[in-house]
């Protein structure tokens, strides 16, 4: 009895409560800080140089040489692997297996491979191990054995160093060939395809009638074609001496197995000898990485490299849309808010408005596919751009679809917000301005508008919280897989709003899911996840300095 | 209609009846409010008071489903006519509301805001009608070091003087207090009535208040209303110590009507 | 209209200070009252403890006097009173003095009656001299009679009968100046007649102005110094 009434005034007193919520605080904060946790260790570890072993695997009599990563360990039932088919006695229980990231692809097939630990013996790891990033076929494990120029061995002293001032010099001609054909024989090709589309849209122009400027301006275009077609000749010579030049080196490595592999440098992007470094090389070596990992493009179907594109893509692609948002939403919240005559019909579009809100995202997809892309993009095609048909240009998915299809995702919410903060502004203030001989647009530009603009950045933190997680519309109007190139470039207009551009969360989709090398892609999927929710932050966080600071201007408006 | 021949009127009002929606909220309001006088109204809570008071500058054209009839005559213009503009008779008659609303901006730019309205740029004339202004408010001294300061830094009492600051910087004819200083603490609210006797050299105030001292101290005339309708209008020493008519005499010695 | 009323406030304790006030002064008029009457009996009956009587009433009257102000001061100071209020306030404070002024000069009939005692009476024993008496003594209570009943009929008869008093003072003068010149003995007595009916006299105006200031407080009109339609 004294139990219940002890419990009943404990309930009284509201103390249950405070743990409640308490418990309600913390539980989301561990979630939270779990979730990235898990996402950041999964992501970075990745980056971290891995040891290289070197052990033997004894398969009954047969005995090979393994070298290789040890990417993951785990005990498992004798069980299961009995059941796929490997022998093992039969007082084995529980057998504990290795993931052997062996790399090597091109020559095992398989870069990586289960191996039960009880059948390795001598595990070690010598400090000459190389590993080996190519430009194709992923890693390649193994020992020096030789450095060759144009298919003759060259002797010295110190291999290892002679291969890296080598490879460096590779590296750099490497750069160059690529600034030249990624920029300037791009600009070429643009100006080209621009020159072709221009003596086109001549033609069709003046298909029914004899212009007699007509041959005029299409010599012209063939003058200019010819230059450019001579400059571009020139420039390809330039970048095959690059080539040439880079080709005259390789290196032979002695691999797991035995074999002697001849690796020609251009087709390397670095070579490290993980076991021979400290702590303080692997760190380096670590934040190196991972600045390739953010500032490079992709390689091998995404697997490797860098996401830079897809950062890049999302972030424009947000910040497109907020561009295209912010104003649209406020003007409809004005409206709605301030102009209108609250009467039904207002209340009826208030409520679709929030019904919108709801709509799952992959519906706004299909809209922005069949109503911005086929619809009005090829519309616009038909009007501006008859002389690239049938190529499309706008007519297709593309950047300038994919922000506007964001946009309408997030309008409600920018609508809803500012009509929030337009609500919260007392009247006392309008009436203010409107008693000094103000009028009712004057009020609202130079006294409602700055008041209400913390809730207008707040409608678009929202919004932009929102339109950068969103994946699914957006693989039917525009992320696509690997976009050749950026959106923004040195070409005219330099934003080119009809291209594809990749995306975080679809590339995450694209790397997770749709990769030949799961094994690989998996780290890497942790990294981008870990990547997309910094640059959601980053965007929110840039938004709230703003907001904040605006509400300091602003403070004291609640009496 | 209640008038006093010997005064100048400011504000004529003829048969005003005002109805919101199907409420008539005024009722057959006539009369002539004194050029440069103190007039105060007051009455119970809804009984049109503060209504009238908006209709002298139109601020009841907010409202959706206020309808007003009647005349009301300022500068023997009919301020209901359609070809008056409305921001030009706001220019004319200022207002100073109850709870002190001064604009999110800097003390300057809260007086200077009408004027910049107006498309005047001049610094130097900002600046003399900004001090003049303080100055007229009884707030300079107080302020003259803080002019860049958010005015929402200042005290209750401060903003409601710098909101008549900004009122009279376009120089009106005629000021409208709706219960100026009824969210102001005593001293304060002795502050904006020191106020009101200064200005009433150069302006025609009119003041809502539910504080019948506070009318008693600062008006010259007075007129009681109830329920939408004017009771009684006349000197103020007079409705106070010997009011005419039976409801006026409740009102305001607290009685049940 | 009848504009006088103490009751009918929103706030009960509002009214009952403001019937307390009023009620302090009837009391205070009441026991003035019973001075005059006393004072009269002492000069009509050469009644010296009877005098003595009026004396000691008189401090009790003084102390009545000091609660009132009091009391209005207190009324002024926290109620704001408006209007009627108001002028109940002012007319209470204003009668107060009046009604002591009143008392002041019952105890002075009361000296005179002592030293008249002293002196050979006339065979009429004062009897023009208690008329006199007697009709300020109507007046005077009259004159409460309309401040308790709020009645200005009353009060403007009573203010009408000052007149009266006034002719019957001057007959009464004449009378004992007459004395004076045949008798120049008598001219003790007579001055000190002389000096009661001044004090008589003076009361009929103080009981004139209360009922000019219950005039003013239920018409808001001061008629003072003004004739009377």
């Amino acid at each position: 009895m004294t139990i219940f009434f002890k419990l009943r005034n404990w309930f009284g007193s509201g103390e249950p409560w405070v743990w409640l919520n308490a418990a309600a605080v913390s539980t989301s904060l561990l979630m939270v800080f779990g979730l990235l946790a898990l996402i950041a260790y999964n992501g970075l570890g990745h980056f971290w140089p891995a040891d290289l072993m070197e052990a033997e695997l004894v398969d009954g009599e047969k005995k090979s040489v393994l070298i290789g990563e040890i990417r993951e360990s785990e005990t498992v039932l004798a069980q299961q692997i009995r059941d796929a088919g490997i022998h093992l006695p039969e007082d084995v229980q529980r057998v504990k297996r290795i993931l052997l990231k062996q790399g090597n692809r091109d020559i095992y097939g398989l870069d990586f491979r289960w191996i039960l630990d009880r059948d390795v013996v001598n595990k070690h790891y010598p400090e000459n191990l190389l590993a080996i990033e190519r430009r194709e076929w992923g890693n390649l494990y193994g020992r020096l054995i030789g450095i060759k120029e144009n298919g003759h061995t060259i002797q010295t002293d110190e291999p290892y160093k002679a291969m890296q001032s080598r490879l460096k010099k590779v590296i750099e001609l490497h750069e160059l060939a690529g600034d030249i054909s990624g920029n300037e024989i791009d600009a070429i090709n643009y100006r080209l395809e621009t020159l072709r589309l221009k003596e086109k849209k001549l033609l069709l122009e003046d298909e029914l009638r004899e212009n007699v400027f007509l041959k005029k301006k299409q010599m012209l275009i063939e003058e200019e074609r010819q230059s450019l077609n001579q400059r571009f000749i020139q420039l390809q010579s330039k970048v095959q001496k690059y080539y040439d030049k880079m080709a005259s080196d390789s290196i032979l490595i002695g691999i797991a197995s035995g074999q002697i592999v001849e690796v020609p440098l251009e087709k390397i992007v670095q070579v490290t000898k993980p076991n021979a470094m400290d702590t303080l090389q692997k760190l380096s070596h670590y934040f190196h990485q991972i600045w390739v990992f953010v500032s490079e493009d992709p390689r091998e179907a995404n697997t490797e490299g860098g996401i830079f594109p897809a950062i890049f893509g999302t972030v424009l692609m947000v910040i497109l849309m907020s561009i295209m948002v912010t104003p649209l939403g406020v003007i409809t919240a004005i409206y709605l808010r301030e102009y209108a005559a609250q009467g039904v019909l207002v209340k009826i579009i208030r409520i679709a408005v929030h019904n919108l809100a709801g709509v799952p995202s992959i519906v706004y997809g299909v809209f922005g596919l069949g109503f911005f892309v086929y619809f009005v993009g090829g519309s616009i095609d038909d009007l501006f751009y008859p002389e690239a048909s049938p190529a499309p240009v706008f007519g297709t998915p593309g950047l300038l679809w994919a922000s506007i299809t964001l946009a309408l995702l997030t309008l409600p919410v920018v609508i809803v917000t500012t009509e929030e903060g337009l609500s919260r502004i007392p009247s006392a203030i309008r009436e203010g301005s409107l008693a000094l001989g103000a009028t009712k647009f004057e009020t609202l530009r130079y006294i409602i508008l700055p008041m209400a603009s913390p809730a207008m950045i707040t409608g678009l933190i929202l919004a932009v919280a929102r339109a950068a997680g969103e994946v699914a519309p957006l693989m039917l109007v525009g992320a696509v897989k690997l976009a050749p190139t950026l959106a923004v470039d040195s070409n005219y207009p330099f934003l080119h709003l009809d291209r594809k551009f990749m995306h975080l969360g679809f590339h995450i989709y694209d790397v997770g899911f749709q990769s030949p090398n799961v094994e690989a892609a998996r780290p890497l999927v942790y990294a981008t996840a870990l990547l997309l929710v910094l640059v959601i932050i980053m965007l929110n966080l840039t938004a709230i300095s703003v907001r904040n600071r605006l509400r300091e201007k602003y403070k004291g408006l609640e009496y | 209609m209640m008038k006093f021949n010997q005064e100048k009127p400011a504000i004529t009002v003829h048969d005003l009846n005002l109805h919101y929606a199907d409420k008539q909220a005024l009722r057959n309001i006539s009369l002539q409010i004194p050029e440069k006088k103190v007039t105060s109204f007051i009455g119970p809570s809804g009984c049109g008071k503060s209504t009238l008071l908006r209709c002298f500058n139109r601020m009841n054209d907010l409202i959706d489903c206020c309808q007003v009839r009647g005349e009301i005559l300022i500068d023997e213009q009919n301020i209901y006519h359609k070809s008056v503009n409305v921001a030009d008779l706001r220019r004319k008659v200022g207002m100073v509301f109850q709870q002190p609303n001064p604009f999110p901006k800097s003390i300057y730019e809260n007086v200077a805001y009408a004027l910049r309205l107006q498309g005047i740029r001049n610094r130097l004339i900002l600046d003399e009608v900004v001090e003049k202004s303080l100055r007229s408010a009884a707030l300079w001294n107080e302020v003259k070091d803080q002019l860049d300061a958010n005015a929402l830094s200042l005290s209750g009492g401060q903003q409601q003087r710098l909101v008549i600051a900004r009122a009279i910087a376009i120089e009106p004819e005629i000021l409208l207090l709706d219960e100026p200083a009824s969210a102001l603490d005593p001293i304060s609210t002795l502050k904006i009535e020191e106020l009101i006797y200064e200005l009433k050299q150069t302006y025609s105030i009119i003041i809502v208040t539910h504080n019948m001292q506070q009318a008693g101290r600062v008006s010259d005339y007075t007129a009681f209303m109830h329920m939408g309708e004017l009771i009684e209008f006349s000197d103020t020493s007079t409705l106070f110590t010997n009011p005419q008519e039976r409801q006026t005499e409740d009102y305001i010695t607290g009685r049940y009507g | 209209m009848e504009n006088f009323r103490t009751g009918k406030h929103i706030s009960q304790q509002y009214n009952d200070e403001l019937e307390e006030v009023k009620n302090h002064l009837l009391s205070m008029g009441g026991l003035v009252e019973q001075q005059l009457e006393n004072a009269s009996r002492a000069l009509l009956e050469g009644d010296v403890k009877l005098a003595h009587e009026v004396y000691k009433e008189g401090s009790r009257v003084n102390a009545l006097e000091k609660l009132i102000d009091e009391k209005s001061a207190q009324c002024l100071a926290r109620r704001q009173p408006a209007a009627g209020d108001l002028r109940l306030i002012v007319t209470v404070i204003k009668a107060v003095s009046d009604i002591e002024r009143v008392g002041d000069q019952a105890e002075r009939l009361a000296r005179f009656a002592t030293q008249l005692a002293e002196h050979p009476r006339p065979k009429n024993n004062y009897h023009e001299v208690y008329q006199l008496a007697r009709h300020v003594q109507q007046m005077f209570h009259d004159a409460l009679d309309a401040f308790a009943r709020v009645d200005e009929k009353l009060a403007l008869s009573v203010i009408k009968e000052d007149d009266n008093v006034d002719y019957e003072y001057e007959a009464i003068m004449r009378q004992h100046i007459t004395y004076m010149m045949e008798d120049p003995r008598s001219i003790n007595s007579s001055l000190d007649v002389l000096w009661t009916i001044r004090a008589l006299e003076r009361v009929g105006d103080h009981a004139c102005s209360i009922c000019e200031y219950l005039i003013y407080l239920v018409k808001g009109q001061d008629i003072r110094h003004s004739e009377i339609e």
